[in-house]
C-alpha cells in the first residue's frame, strides 16, 4: 500500500513493486523510470483526450445553451474514438514550398515540451517522476520550448498566415514569459526552495483555523494577488482568449497551424490541451497545494484542480474579446511586468521582516 | 443674410425648403443642353465633357453633398449615365443629371473627382453596361473577371460565348515603391479572403501589411454577383420581381428589400396602398430590422470575440425568436415575398390575439435581452479597448463616400429615410433617429444595439394599431391591375431605409410587363467602399473588426 | 474478389475525384500484405467507416443566403453538434466536410474549386440549396453556374431556397448514415476544371487573351452555351 503523502518519486516505487530493491542500478532505474514516465504520460494523455473532442464542446455547449454532440454512445463520450481515428486516418497533406524538417518537427516539439513538464510534478499518492532541486525553473523552461514549436511551425509551413501567427507567438511569448516567471519567484521567495516538492510541503501548514475549519497556508490565501497575476499570465501562455492571438481563428484563419493537417494537426491540438493542463498542474503546484485536499486520495484532488484551472479557461474563452497584439504586448510589458516585480518586491520585504 | 431666417438656404432651394430647378438650371449654365421629367425629381441633361464642372456646382453651390446613385443604361441610340444626387440634410431634395453618350464612343468624364462614392459607381457602369469615364483613376472591372468579354447588361451581349477566368496571384499593389536600390520591400500582400472565416461571405480583400499594420487595403467584389439586376429585367413587375429582393441582403431584411421595390414601382405606376396594409408592413419591416440587426451583433461578437462563443449564440437565439414570428406572418423563415405591389400577400395569420400575443412576448423579453448584451459587449473593457477609437470615419468622410444607415449614423451623419423621405406609417408613430458621434466601430455598434430598441418602440405600436383596427376596414391589398404595364419611358429612383442603409431602386419602363433597366443601389457597396478610409495605418484586427461594423452582406454588394 | 468487383461498377464520389489508377489509398499497405480482405479488415473497414460517419469536422464556408440558414443549423436551437459535426474549423486543412451553401458565380468557382482541393482526403460535399443543385432562381444569370457538381462533386443535395435548418440536419445525418454504411454517391462532374493557360485549345476567346494571362497561369473555361 502507498502512503497518502509520499515525498518517493515515482520511479523508486516501480522499482520496489518490481523487487529491484533500493540500490537500483541504471539499467533498472531506466526500466523503473520509463514505466513510470508511460503511466504519467498515459494519465495525461487521456486526460486531453477526454478534454479535447468532447469536454471543450460540452462546456462550450453549456455556456451557449446548447448540448453538444449526444449521439454517439452515452452522452456523445464515443466521439473522442470517433474524432481522434478519424482525424488520425486522414490524408496527411504536405503543401508545397514547406520548410521539411522543421515542418514535420515542430507538431512535435510542441506537444512533448509540455508532456516533458510533468516529469516533476507532484501529484499525489506518490506518482511524481523527478524532484530535481530546480524543478521549478525545468517546468518553465520546458514549456516555453512549446513557443519555439509555435515559430517554426508558423515559418515552415509556407503560408503568410502561420508566419503571422508565428511572429505573434514569439511576440506573446516574450511579453507573458518574464512577469509568469516573476510572479513564480514569488512563490518561491514564500517557499524558499524550487524543489516542487518542497513547495507543496511548504502549504500543507494550517494559515488560520476559522470555526474548527483549518484553512491550509496554499499561496493562494497566502498572496491572492500573486494567483490572481498568475493565471491571467497563465492564460496568455496557454494561448486562450482573451490572448488567443497566435491562433487567431477570425484573423489569421488558424495562425501557425493554418497548414496542418491529420496526425501533425492531432499533435498540435493534443498540445494545447496538455499545455493548458501544465498550466493547471503548475498552478495547483504553486497556489493551491499541489495534491492536498481532504477525504479524496491526493491524485484525484490534483486532476480537480487541473479540471477546474481547464474550465476557467474555457469559461473565459467563451466570455471575453480577444485583444489585439499591440494591446497584448502592452498588458505584457506595461502591466504584467510592473505588476509582477512590485508584488515580487513585497514578498521579498515581507519575507524578510517576518523571517 | 437676413436675421429672420434661421439657416441659410443653397442655391437653388426655396425658403420653404424645397428645390428651386429654375435657379438650378441657370447656376449650370452652358454644361445644360436639357431637362427630363422623372417621377421622383427632375433631371438635367449634361454634356459628357463638362459632368465635373456641373456636379461641382451642385455639390458644391447648391448643397447637394450626397450622391446616392449613379445608373448606366444603353438605348437604342445612346449610352446613358444618371447621377442621382441629394441632401443629406433633407433626402427629399433631389436632382438628376443625366448624361448621354453616344454609342460609337461611350466616353463621358468621370464624377469621382466630385463624389468618392462615384468611383465604384462609375467602375459598376463600366463593367456592365460599358460606358468608359475619362478622368477616373482607376476604371477597371469590379464585379465580373478582369477577362471577361463584352458588357452583359449591353444591348449587343451574347450570354452564350465562353469566357475564361483566371486563377493566379495578385501583385503586391506597393511593390513598386520600394526605398533604395536592390532592397526588397518590406511589405507583404496578403489576401484575406474570398474564403476566410472573417469576410462574412465571399468578400476579397486585399490588404498589404507592414509587419502587423496595414499599409493597403482593397476589397475586391464580385464573388457573389448574381445578376439580380439582369433578373429582375427579365421579370414582370406584378410578380415575378418581387422574390429577388429578398435575395440582395439576405440576412432576414427581406421586407425591407422587398418595400424598397414596392414603393418604387408602386410610386411609378401610381397605386394607392391601403393603410392597413402599411401598418403591417412597418411592422414586419421593423421585425426584419431587428432580427437584421442581431446577426449584425452576433457577427461583429465573433469577430472580435474570436470564436462561436456565447454572445454570437444568444444573438442567434434571438434571432430565432423573430424568424418564428416572421414564419407566423409570411410563411417562410428567411425568404419571405410576403409584400405585393398594392399591399401585403396576406392577413395577419388566425387566430390573431396569438400572433400579437407572440410578439408581445418577444418585445417584453427585449429589454432584458438587450441588457444582457450591453452586460457582455459593450459594457466589456476588452470590448471597448478594441472598438473605441478605431476604424474611424469621419462625418466628411462618410459623406463623400455616399455612407447611410447605420454606418453613416455612427459617424454622427442624422440621416434616416424613415423620418425624412417618410413612407409606409411611419410619420404616424414615435420614435426617434439614433446617432452616435464616436464615428468608430463602437458608436456603428450602439446604433445598432439601440436601433433594436427604437424598431422594437415602432412594432408595440403597430401591434397596438393592429388590434384595434375595426374588421371591416381591414385591407390588405389595392386594386392594381393583373398586367402592370407602365408608360413607356417612366423613369424613376426610390430609396428606403433598408437595415444596411438607403436601399434604392431606380427603375424605366418601356410599356411592357418588365422593366427596361433595373437599378438597385446597394447601401452595403458604397459603405464597403470606406473601408480603406477606416483601415489604412491599423491593425490586422482592426480591419476585421471594421470589416464586421461595417455589417456588409454580400449577396447586395455584388447583386 | 466481387467486393472489388462491385466497386468498379459504380464510380463512387472518391474515385471521381481521384482519377482512375489509384488505389484505395487507406490501408493499402496492410490490404497489400494481407492479400484480399481478410476478415480483420473488413471489420476495420466498418469501423472505419463508422468513425467517419460519426464525427466530422466542418468547413466554416459561408457563401450566400444559405449561410445564414447554416448558422442557425449550427447555433442554439438547431444545434448541428448533437451529431458530432459542429465543429467549424477555419482551415480547409482540418475539414472533412464542405457545405456548399449558396450561388456560386464565375469569379468564384477556381476558389472554390482550390479550396476543395486542399482539403484532405476523405472529404465529402453537401450541396446547400437549389442554387448548388442547378444555379437555382439565377440559373439564366450571365455569371452563375449552374450548380455545384460542375466544379466539384457534391455528396449530398438539400433542396430549398433556403433549406430550413431542419432540412440541412436532416441531409447532413443522412450524409453521416451514407458514410456509415460504407455506401458511396454515384456522382457526375462536369469538367470546369482549373488547367492551365497554355493548355486551352487555341480558339478566338483564347487568342484573344493571351496578352492578358501567362501561359502557365490556372484558368477556368466556361462554354455556358453547354449549360444546362
Amino acid at each position: 500500500m502507498i502512503p497518502a503523502q509520499t515525498q518517493t518519486p515515482l520511479p523508486d516505487i516501480i522499482g520496489d513493486l518490481l523487487g529491484f530493491g533500493t540500490e537500483m542500478g541504471p539499467g533498472e532505474t531506466f526500466i523503473a523510470s520509463f514505466i513510470g514516465a508511460a503511466l504519467v504520460g498515459t494519465l495525461m494523455l487521456t486526460m486531453t483526450a477526454l478534454a479535447g473532442p468532447w469536454a471543450k464542446r460540452k462546456i462550450t455547449a453549456a455556456f451557449t445553451d446548447r448540448y453538444a454532440v449526444n449521439r454517439i454512445g452515452p452522452a456523445g463520450l464515443l466521439i473522442i474514438v470517433a474524432d481522434a481515428v478519424r482525424l488520425l486516418s486522414k490524408e496527411l497533406i504536405v503543401p508545397e514550398g514547406v520548410d521539411r524538417p522543421a515542418w514535420d518537427l515542430a507538431p512535435i516539439v510542441i506537444a512533448s515540451s509540455a508532456l516533458l513538464g510533468f516529469a516533476v510534478i507532484p501529484m499525489g499518492n506518490g506518482i511524481h517522476l523527478a524532484d530535481p532541486e530546480a524543478g521549478l525553473v525545468y517546468v518553465f523552461a520546458v514549456a516555453s520550448i512549446a513557443s519555439v514549436g509555435l515559430v517554426m511551425a508558423g515559418y515552415a509551413s509556407n503560408n503568410k498566415f502561420s508566419m503571422l501567427g508565428g511572429l505573434r507567438a514569439v511576440a506573446q511569448n516574450l511579453a507573458y514569459e518574464i512577469p509568469l516567471v516573476l510572479i513564480a519567484a514569488s512563490v518561491v521567495l514564500f517557499a524558499g526552495s524550487l524543489q516542487m516538492s518542497e513547495i507543496v510541503a511548504a502549504q500543507t501548514e494550517t494559515l488560520v483555523s476559522l470555526g474548527g475549519v483549518a484553512i491550509p497556508s496554499w499561496y493562494v490565501f497566502v498572496n491572492p494577488f500573486a494567483f490572481v497575476l498568475f493565471m491571467v499570465a497563465n492564460l496568455m501562455e496557454v494561448g486562450r482568449n482573451p490572448f488567443d492571438i497566435p491562433e487567431a481563428p477570425t484573423e489569421i484563419v488558424a495562425g501557425y497551424q493554418t497548414e496542418y493537417s491529420s496526425a501533425y494537426f492531432v499533435l498540435i491540438y493534443l498540445g494545447e490541451f496538455i499545455h493548458i493542463f501544465l498550466g493547471g498542474a503548475i498552478i495547483a503546484t504553486l497556489f493551491l497545494g499541489g495534491p492536498a485536499g481532504p477525504v479524496l486520495p491526493g491524485i484525484l484532488w490534483f486532476i480537480i484542480k487541473i479540471w477546474a484551472v481547464f474550465l476557467f479557461t474555457q469559461w473565459a474563452r467563451s466570455a471575453l474579446p480577444r485583444l489585439r497584439i499591440d494591446q497584448l504586448i502592452e498588458v505584457g510589458w506595461k502591466g504584467m511586468l510592473v505588476l509582477a516585480l512590485a508584488n515580487l518586491v513585497l514578498t521579498a520585504v515581507i519575507v524578510g521582516v517576518i523571517a | 443674410m437676413s436675421l429672420e431666417e434661421p439657416k441659410p438656404t443653397d442655391v437653388g432651394e426655396t425658403p420653404d425648403g424645397n428645390v428651386d430647378y429654375a435657379e438650378l438650371e441657370a447656376l449650370l449654365g452652358d454644361a445644360v443642353i436639357g431637362r427630363e421629367e422623372h417621377v421622383n425629381a427632375p433631371a438635367f441633361v449634361v454634356r459628357p465633357d463638362e459632368v465635373q464642372q456641373a456636379l461641382g456646382a451642385l455639390r458644391e453651390e447648391a448643397g447637394f453633398d450626397y450622391c446616392s446613385c449613379v445608373t448606366a443604361q444603353e438605348y437604342e441610340d445612346r449610352y446613358e449615365s444618371i447621377y442621382h444626387l441629394k441632401k443629406y440634410d433633407d433626402p427629399t431634395q433631389e436632382v438628376g443629371v443625366v448624361v448621354p453618350t453616344t454609342r460609337d464612343e461611350p466616353v463621358s468624364q468621370s464624377g469621382e473627382a466630385v463624389y468618392r462614392t462615384a468611383d465604384w459607381h462609375e467602375r459598376e457602369a463600366y463593367d456592365l453596361v460599358g460606358i468608359e469615364y475619362a478622368d477616373h483613376p482607376d476604371l477597371r472591372r469590379i464585379l465580373l473577371p478582369e477577362t471577361w468579354q463584352g458588357h452583359p447588361l449591353g444591348k449587343d451581349y451574347n450570354p452564350e460565348k465562353p469566357q475564361v477566368v483566371p486563377f493566379r496571384e495578385h501583385a503586391n499593389p506597393l511593390e513598386p515603391d520600394q526605398r533604395g536600390e536592390g532592397s526588397e520591400s518590406d511589405t507583404m500582400f496578403i489576401n484575406i479572403g474570398p474564403h476566410h472565416p472573417a469576410t462574412h461571405g465571399v468578400l476579397h480583400v486585399e490588404t498589404v501589411l507592414d509587419g502587423e499594420q496595414i499599409a493597403d487595403v482593397e476589397p475586391d467584389i464580385g464573388y457573389l454577383h448574381r445578376c439580380e439586376e439582369q433578373m429582375c429585367q427579365q421579370s414582370t413587375y406584378r410578380h415575378q420581381i418581387m422574390p429577388y429582393p429578398d435575395r440582395w441582403d439576405y440576412v432576414s431584411a427581406g421586407i425591407l428589400n422587398e418595400w424598397a421595390y414596392a414603393r418604387a414601382a408602386e410610386d411609378m405606376a401610381d397605386i394607392e396602398v391601403p393603410e392597413y396594409a402599411q401598418v403591417i408592413r412597418t411592422m414586419s419591416a421593423e421585425l426584419c430590422r431587428i432580427a437584421s440587426h442581431m446577426l449584425a451583433l452576433g457577427t461583429f461578437a465573433l469577430d472580435v470575440f474570436g470564436d462561436f462563443t456565447a454572445v454570437f449564440q444568444y444573438a442567434f437565439r434571438d434571432r430565432e425568436v423573430v424568424q418564428d414570428i416572421l414564419e407566423d406572418l409570411t410563411g417562410q423563415r428567411l425568404m419571405f415575398n410576403y409584400l405585393r405591389l398594392g399591399g401585403v400577400a396576406w392577413d395577419i395569420p388566425e387566430p390573431r390575439e396569438e400572433f400579437f400575443e407572440k410578439v408581445r412576448d418577444f418585445l417584453d423579453g427585449l429589454p432584458k435581452k438587450t441588457q444582457e448584451y450591453h452586460n457582455l459587449i459593450t459594457s466589456n473593457e476588452i470590448f471597448q479597448l478594441r472598438c473605441v477609437n478605431t476604424g474611424e470615419l469621419p462625418p466628411e468622410v462618410a459623406k463623400q463616400y455616399g455612407a447611410t444607415g447605420p454606418v453613416a449614423r455612427g459617424s454622427g451623419v442624422d440621416i434616416d429615410l424613415r423620418r425624412d423621405d417618410p413612407y409606409g406609417y411611419y410619420e404616424e408613430l414615435d420614435w426617434d433617429v439614433i446617432t452616435e458621434d464616436g464615428c468608430d466601430n463602437y458608436s456603428r455598434v450602439l446604433v445598432r444595439m439601440r436601433e433594436v430598441e427604437e424598431s422594437a418602440k415602432i412594432i408595440e405600436q403597430c401591434v397596438d394599431l393592429l388590434e384595434e383596427w375595426p374588421e371591416e376596414e381591414r385591407t390588405i391589398q389595392a386594386n392594381v391591375p393583373r398586367t402592370l404595364k407602365p408608360d413607356p419611358d417612366t423613369e424613376i429612383y426610390r430609396g428606403v431605409e433598408a437595415a444596411k442603409g438607403e436601399l434604392g431602386i431606380y427603375m424605366r419602363s418601356d410599356g411592357t410587363d418588365k422593366p427596361a433597366r433595373f437599378k438597385i443601389r446597394s447601401p452595403c457597396f458604397c459603405n464597403l467602399h470606406t473601408l480603406r478610409e477606416m483601415t489604412e495605418g491599423e491593425y490586422i484586427p482592426d480591419l476585421i473588426a471594421s470589416l464586421g461594423s461595417l455589417d456588409i452582406v454580400l449577396g447586395e454588394v455584388d447583386r | 474478389m466481387s467486393s472489388e468487383q462491385e466497386i468498379h461498377d459504380t464510380v463512387s464520389t472518391q474515385e471521381a475525384r481521384m482519377g482512375d489508377g489509384v488505389d484505395n489509398r487507406f490501408n493499402s499497405k496492410l490490404r497489400e500484405a494481407f492479400g484480399s480482405s481478410p476478415f480483420i479488415l473488413t471489420k476495420f473497414d466498418k469501423f472505419m467507416n463508422w468513425v467517419r460517419g460519426s464525427s466530422m469536422f466542418m468547413l466554416q464556408f459561408g457563401i450566400a443566403c444559405c449561410s445564414i440558414e447554416m448558422i442557425h443549423t449550427y447555433a442554439i436551437k438547431h444545434d448541428l453538434d448533437r451529431f458530432g459535426a459542429g465543429v467549424p474549423r477555419a482551415s480547409p486543412r482540418q475539414a472533412d466536410v464542405i457545405i456548399v451553401p449558396g450561388t456560386i458565380v464565375s469569379k468564384f468557382a477556381p476558389r472554390m474549386k482550390r479550396v476543395y482541393d486542399q482539403m484532405p482526403e476523405p472529404k465529402f460535399v453537401v450541396g446547400m440549396g437549389s442554387c448548388t443543385i442547378s444555379g437555382g432562381p439565377f440559373q439564366e444569370g450571365y455569371n452563375v453556374i449552374k450548380g455545384a457538381e460542375e466544379v466539384i462533386p457534391v455528396d449530398i443535395h438539400v433542396p430549398g431556397c433556403p433549406p430550413r435548418p431542419e432540412a440541412l440536419i436532416y441531409g447532413i445525418a443522412k450524409l453521416q448514415e451514407r458514410v456509415a454504411n460504407g455506401e458511396t454517391s454515384p456522382v457526375t462532374v462536369k469538367p470546369y476544371e482549373l488547367e492551365q493557360f497554355g493548355d486551352l485549345e487555341r480558339d478566338e476567346l483564347v487568342q484573344h487573351l493571351a496578352d492578358e494571362i501567362d501561359e502557365d497561369d490556372l484558368v477556368m473555361r466556361y462554354n455556358w452555351a453547354n449549360s444546362p
